[in-house]
């Protein structure tokens, strides 16, 4: 007798775990209890720090909300939030960028922000990074700051080689390779002129140059066979010199996307493509009094292929039980100096020039020299880019698996140039 | 993974359960005077099981058999288009591409762990001292090599800048990053799932210590030394163990996904050459929001598994040996 009951109330236990499992939100939280909101983004350590901080601060001046963090790195990012968002647990306030807000938007996943205007205020912050977070005519998302596509240079990598750093007013791509290939031959082995430059974005640069640029505002393919072509043929003639590392490495980096994996991270490169708001975290890990260059080719090209974007877009979902409390907290991440104190220039230069000029002050080294830098580029800035139609977040991946089968030496520039407009072509239909 | 139909096959590659039912011979002594009310008692106990197979696996699988029948991006509701995903498989080159990539992996991989679980477990099986420990010792890997950080081990083992380069630099050879070259990334994987020889091995010990020592000592007065002894007695004896392992292995193999996610950084690169199944379909469904797709792939592995696992049962007529 006593082995059955004893079952029985096994078994009772268990089906009550399997029902909490399944049944989670049954009550709403329309009670008197602080209403909680999730917040999402992606980033490393010191980051998740700072937003903490900020989440403190926000929680202080606002004690009816409680507001929970949520991250991971950037590769694992967007894998989970979109099992999140699928399955309608989505957190409330998402940090998306580049094509994703448009991806999400166009799916009916994020608010139109005009409908909690009420909370959140968006007419100090600057238009043309206002503009990465609007398209079908609404709003979507608000920028978290601005940036700009860069090189980064390590000038002690730079000076170790006896090779002054290049003039970026003035370079262009031939003095881009022979500089680098200069680098990577008086240097030790195993530290490279550059790490491999090809991401999507520098494809925009380079194309944008060209009077093309990756996509057509109408949502096409923009970019043309013979400028991949010409792109490759670059890249090929990096890597055989030696300017660029060996394709084993390149791709193994592929897989590494945090700041203190990346070869100029560890000092083992002259420079890097990257974004202007890394140069904190890169001179942080290699611990270089790194440098912000322009793209080469600027001052001969048809057009300038580098611009100013949105470093990030906070957006909210459109599923938030509480969209008014996930603006209020939208509107302390851009418009509150204390926040701004707080977050610097990790997001991007504040888009708000009153938190700017806030912040100026307890900017250090690195920051300003981001601040400075965006300041001096923005009169040379080409135009504004063109945001990927829905399904481009796939070029990425498509351009990395094309890339390495180009520097193995599987596929032939010209072959890997077909390839990539017939499969970019076929993600975005 | 259970969203996508996977659950059901993960579950049935569970090694636990493989040490009870390589005994076949026991079974029958159970149904003695096995009263109504304990089995009430045990029926009980394995509800809470039944309920969550039901929810959490049959629910799942019965979804994703209706989305592969679906386009479904996650954010909009899925939409009929009936054989449309099945049908994309025949021209999906990259879907070609990890099928190639599984069936190496499978019959280069399996063969290898198996034939070192057998050699390990015949050593062990000659009465060494502390037998109990080794068996641990060497079962601990299979325990362990599912788990993530085993798989970011592998990643620092074989990098450019791994323990296997600095060895090698010892030599003087230099060597590449194995985890990032196109030629060998795979091999890495291969190495891994061989590294878990310890589940299979145990039971290929259980198996050898019921050959009798009889037929070895009858043997050895013929004159059989050890390599006929080997092949004549041992071999023929354990083929019912080795058919089993074979089974379950190969079953376990197909779906690799987190050696493979974690050892690719989650690309199934470079190029594509550790793009197994299993990895190419989160891709599709996760990657690329493509959820009716990915089912349909879920279903056909489920398929190629099935398939592939009757192949087995039918071959094993020819050369399995039950004794009896």
């Amino acid at each position: 007798m006593r082995n059955t009951r004893l079952a029985a109330a096994l078994v009772a236990g268990a089906a009550l775990l399997a029902a909490a499992g399944c049944g989670g939100d049954s009550g709403g939280g329309s009670g008197d209890g602080p209403v909680e909101i999730r917040f999402s983004w992606w980033g490393n350590n010191d980051r998740a720090e700072t937003t903490k901080k900020v989440i403190a601060a926000f929680e202080a001046k606002n004690p009816g909300i409680k507001v929970t963090g949520d991250f991971a790195d950037f590769n694992a990012y967007f894998d989970k939030l979109a099992t999140e968002v699928a399955s309608g647990r989505g957190p409330d306030v998402i940090t998306l960028g580049g094509a994703y807000p448009r991806e999400y938007g166009g799916r009916g996943a994020l608010l139109d922000l005009s409908r909690v205007s009420g909370e959140l205020e968006t007419d100090k912050i600057d238009p043309a990074a206002l503009g990465n977070g609007k398209f079908d005519d609404k709003q979507f998302g608000v920028p978290t700051g601005v940036n700009a596509p860069v090189i980064i240079a390590d000038p002690v990598v730079f000076q170790k080689a006896g090779v002054p750093l290049p003039d970026d007013a003035t370079w262009t791509w031939d003095d881009f390779v022979r500089i680098a290939t200069d680098v990577a031959k008086k240097s030790p082995k195993g530290t490279y002129g550059v790490a491999d430059p090809t991401k999507s974005d520098t494809l925009d640069v380079f194309s944008r140059q060209r009077g093309e640029g990756l996509y057509t505002p109408d949502g096409k393919l923009g970019i043309s066979k013979q400028t991949l072509v010409d792109w490759w043929t670059l890249t090929t003639k990096l890597r055989d010199a030696g300017a660029s590392p060996p394709a084993a490495t390149t791709a193994e980096l592929a897989g590494q996307p945090s700041p203190e994996q990346t070869l100029i991270g560890r000092g083992l490169a002259g420079m890097q493509v990257d974004w202007s708001n890394q140069l904190g975290a890169l001179r942080k890990a290699s611990g270089h009094p790194l440098k912000l260059l322009r793209y080469p080719g600027e001052s001969s090209a048809q057009q300038k292929g580098m611009w100013l974007q949105a470093s990030q877009v906070y957006t909210i979902n459109a599923k938030s039980k509480h969209p008014k409390e996930a603006a209020k907290l939208l509107d302390f991440l851009v418009n509150s100096e204390e926040a701004g104190k707080l977050i610097l220039t990790d997001r991007g230069i504040p888009a708000n020039p009153d938190v700017l000029e806030a912040i100026l002050p307890s900017l250090n080294e690195d920051q300003k020299a981001q601040a400075e830098f965006i300041d001096a580029a923005t009169p040379t800035m080409g135009p504004p880019l063109v945001i990927g139609p829905e399904g481009s977040t796939d070029t990425p991946d498509i351009l990395t698996r094309l890339n390495d089968e180009v520097l193995f030496n599987r596929k032939t520039p010209d072959a890997a140039a077909d390839e990539f407009v017939k499969q970019v072509e076929a993600a975005i239909q | 993974m259970s969203e996508l139909g996977l659950g059901d096959i993960a579950g049935s590659a569970g090694d636990r359960g493989a040490e009870r039912r390589a005994q076949p011979s026991h079974r029958k002594l159970l149904k003695s005077k096995g009263s109504r009310r304990e089995d009430r008692a045990a029926y009980a106990f394995l509800l809470p099981w039944f309920i969550g197979m039901a929810v959490f696996t049959l629910g799942p699988i019965l979804a994703s058999l209706y989305l592969s029948f679906t386009d479904y991006t996650l954010l909009s509701p899925p939409e009929w288009v009936g054989l449309d995903n099945f049908q994309r498989m025949l021209d999906d080159t990259r879907l070609h591409k990890s099928l190639v990539v599984t069936f190496e992996y499978v019959f280069v991989s399996v063969p290898l762990q198996l034939s070192l679980a057998l050699a390990l477990a015949m050593l062990l099986n000659r009465g060494v001292r502390g037998l109990a420990f080794y068996r641990s010792v060497y079962y601990l890997p299979s325990l362990l090599a599912g788990s993530v950080s085993i798989a970011i081990l592998w990643r620092q083992i074989f990098g450019g800048d791994g323990l296997v380069n600095q060895l090698l630099d010892v030599v003087g050879i230099e060597g590449t990053s194995w985890i990032a070259n196109p030629d060998t990334a795979l091999g890495t994987l291969v190495v891994l799932n061989a590294w878990t020889f310890g589940a299979p091995m145990v039971i290929f010990l259980a198996g050898l210590r019921q050959i009798p020592a009889s037929y070895y000592e009858a043997a050895s007065v013929d004159g059989a030394g050890p390599v006929s002894r080997f092949f004549r007695i041992t071999l023929p004896l354990l083929t019912p163990i080795i058919f089993f392992n074979v089974v379950l292995q190969m079953i376990d193999a197909f779906q690799n996904f987190t050696q493979a996610f974690v050892v690719s950084g989650g690309k199934g690169g470079p190029v594509d050459s550790t793009l197994v199944y299993t990895l190419y379909l989160y891709d599709r469904g996760f990657g690329s929001f493509e959820m009716g797709y990915a089912s349909a792939l879920a279903w056909v592995l489920l398929v190629i598994i099935a398939v592939l696992t009757g192949v087995n049962f039918l071959f094993a007529k020819k050369w399995v040996f039950y004794g009896d």
